[in-house]
């Protein structure tokens, strides 16, 4: 495992992973300032941060409510 | 003048409701995606194990021209996604809401309304595709080899049209419905069903708008542009504003119906 982990060429992966990290930070930033949510908001902490890349969408599109 | 408030207005609330940050972060994960992961096949594949000892795995090197056709083929299908729910709710949440009756007590021209809203979300969709393209552009030169600035810009030129196309029959769903998830549902459906009939009448429908990815391929593979390219891309237009034109009747006679 350690050298497939060696083999990684991380100039690579790194700014995917900074995106992903972005949009798990910025759905979490809208979280916290939402008044509220469809559903409660440890839920879609939860959603955002274990389900990665599209956690963060399935909040955008059905966790924010219409005000 | 008015439209300028609208349009203005309409950019606001999309940077209000991030979606001018999150969508172009998902279409640039979406383009970047498959270059990445195809390159890295070979040691996934190692890595997961199960294969017996002394297995070569003989995978194609791919060639620039088709790792674009990957990330066009992500985009063609969770991006086209993304684009429909995230404009689901554009007219029609207004519409359930009753903004859009607040809006209209001032004399407010219903074609000034929906091309306000259509222009925000194409400029929204043209700037995430090409964001998203210039990820799976670095990407692929990077580690597949070299792929001119040019065919690269003309492939998010042609394929922004059919995005543009995606929006207006989002859009003209918009004022159908009142629902957001049925102007989705719609939304989708129709995409499905034009690709259906692209493919059965393939010899009739020559110019067909899901023929698009068809010809931005050959223009890849040929370096130059089919002439069909051109006209399907006239044709998605000419759609696209037919679509756009049946929008602001349907919203006109749904209104004055009210």
């Amino acid at each position: 495992m350690q050298e497939i982990i060696d083999s990684i060429n991380w100039a690579i992966v790194t700014p995917i992973l900074i995106i992903q990290g972005l949009l798990a930070l910025v759905a979490l930033l809208d979280l916290a300032k939402a008044e509220s949510t469809n559903g409660s908001k440890w839920m879609w902490v939860f959603i955002i941060v274990l389900a990665n890349t599209i956690g963060p969408i399935i909040y955008f599109i059905i966790g924010r409510s219409r005000d | 003048m008015q439209w300028m408030t609208l349009f203005r207005k309409e950019m606001i609330e999309n940077w209000r409701n991030k979606k001018w940050i999150w969508v172009p972060i998902v279409f640039i994960l979406l383009a970047s995606m498959d270059p990445v992961s195809n390159y890295y096949l070979p040691q996934i594949i190692e890595s997961v194990g199960g294969l017996p000892e002394g297995t070569v795995i003989e995978l194609p090197d791919f060639a620039p021209s088709e790792v674009v056709m990957m990330s066009l083929g992500q985009l063609s299908s969770l991006g086209v996604l993304v684009v429909t729910l995230m404009s689901m709710a554009t007219i029609a949440g207004e519409r359930k809401s009753g903004v859009l009756e607040l809006i209209l007590v001032k004399p407010v021209a219903y074609r000034n309304y929906i091309t306000a809203k259509w222009t925000v979300l194409i400029i929204l969709v043209w700037v995430s595709l090409l964001l998203g393209m210039l990820g799976s552009w670095y990407y692929i030169n990077i580690l597949y080899g070299e792929l001119s600035i040019q065919s690269m810009l003309l492939v998010v030129l042609f394929y922004g049209l059919w995005l543009t196309l995606v929006v207006s029959v989002s859009i003209f769903f918009n004022t159908l419905f009142k629902t957001p998830g049925i102007v989705a549902f719609l939304s989708i459906a129709t995409i499905i069903f034009m690709s259906v009939v692209t493919q059965i009448f393939s010899h009739i429908l020559e110019w067909s708008p899901n023929n698009l990815t068809l010809y931005i391929m050959e223009m890849l593979q040929t370096e130059s542009i089919p002439s069909e390219l051109i006209w399907t891309a006239i044709v998605t237009i000419i759609i696209s504003i037919g679509l756009l034109i049946a929008a602001i009747i349907t919203l006109r006679t749904k209104e004055l119906a009210n």
